[in-house]
């Protein structure tokens, strides 16, 4: 049995259910289970002080694109459908077209988040001023640093469950 | 420990870091700041990291919490190879702290160097083993191209002799410094040591 409804993001979208070998390998590691979706739902918590939830799914859907890693780019995008998100900004995001975007903080999160998941050894000291020259506060930089890496972590334990799995149902 | 190697940049030294951005100050930390930074690290309180990153201690709560479990608890993948993963990813990454740090602790748990002394000259091929090799190489692929990876990659593990469970490690210490590495490089520098 699939598990379509689950509350946990990597188990619902790598379609691991409880008769999967990969599904019990996993959970033997439930404090990391327990903490990789714990980080998910800090990070896209609504109340979450400082940027907008908007901000921060624009950011996670343009690092899956950059990744790339469609299955959690269609999950981001779908979360900032259902907040009718600006609709121009998206295809702008979807396109890869950040200079389009005329929202100047956004933009400046976009491009600092083009940095960190293509090179990010190129992220200077340079790369993170830019943020508070483009209006974010100390804790907000901090939250979009955790985003962006977060999503790097997400993406490489979605594919690596997804290869595990897909070996499982060769044999 | 003996004295430290240098190679193409990257050592097993004991590095400083600090922050581009302004830390939290202890007195004026929150009680919510002061419990998560307990709770992540023993010298949180004296690291410009942890102080940096507790501008948001949920996030940096849940952080530790997955960083520690897939670091430090025990069975599954040995303590050493999860070491070498780190330090693999954190030399393709080009973090020079994090493969600092993670060089010394697998030093510290498989008493030699020599893998290390490899991956910092060339990751590409680097292993004494072939289940090091194997180990090596995986960590370099799901770096660079996770959407390459597939059930080859995780075969050839299976063929070097590592179990479900190891190779499920071995996935969580390769993430988790895509993680850690972009904070260290994005968030501040590393400081060496005054020759």
């Amino acid at each position: 049995m699939l598990n379509p409804n689950s509350r946990d993001t990597l188990d619902r979208l790598v379609n691991l259910s409880v008769q999967n070998q990969t599904y019990a390998v996993r959970h033997e590691r439930e404090k990391v289970v327990s903490a990789t979706q714990g980080s998910e739902d800090g990070l896209f918590d609504p109340a979450l002080p400082g940027l907008s939830l908007e901000e921060r799914l624009c950011v996670a859907l343009y690092a899956c694109l950059l990744t790339p890693a469609p299955e959690l780019a269609a999950e981001y995008e779908g979360r900032l459908a259902k907040l009718s998100a600006n609709v121009q900004t998206m295809a702008h995001i979807k396109n890869l077209s950040i200079h389009a975007i005329q929202d100047t903080r956004l933009q400046a999160m976009l491009n600092f988040t083009h940095t960190l998941i293509t090179k990010p050894i190129n992220a200077d000291k340079q790369a993170l001023l830019s943020l508070p020259q483009a209006g974010l506060a100390t804790a907000e930089v901090v939250t979009l640093a955790q985003l962006i890496s977060f999503v790097s972590y997400q993406v490489r334990l979605a594919a690596g469950l997804r290869a595990m799995l897909a070996l499982e149902n060769q044999s | 420990m003996s004295t430290p190697v240098y190679i193409k940049g990257f050592t097993n030294d004991t590095l400083g870091w600090q922050a581009w951005l302004d830390v939290v100050q202890l007195a004026q930390a929150t009680p919510a700041q002061m419990a998560v930074l307990e709770e992540s690290h023993p010298k949180a309180k004296e690291s410009d990291y942890y102080l940096f990153l507790v501008h948001q201690p949920e996030i940096l709560r849940q952080r530790s919490l997955a960083f520690n479990a897939i670091m430090y608890a025990p069975g599954g993948l040995s303590r050493a190879e999860r070491e070498l993963a780190s330090t693999v990813v954190s030399r393709i990454n080009g973090c020079v702290y994090c493969a600092s740090v993670h060089a010394q602790r697998f030093e510290q748990l498989a008493k030699r160097l020599d893998v290390i002394e490899q991956v910092f000259e060339e990751p590409h091929g680097a292993g004494t083993t072939a289940r090091e090799r194997a180990i090596v190489d995986f960590s370099i692929a799901l770096t660079l191209n996770p959407d390459h990876v597939n059930a080859d990659s995780i075969a050839k593990l299976k063929e070097a002799g590592l179990s479900s469970p190891e190779i499920l490690d071995l996935i969580h210490s390769i993430a988790i410094f895509a993680w850690a590495n972009r904070l260290m490089l994005n968030l501040g520098e590393p400081i060496f040591p005054s020759v």
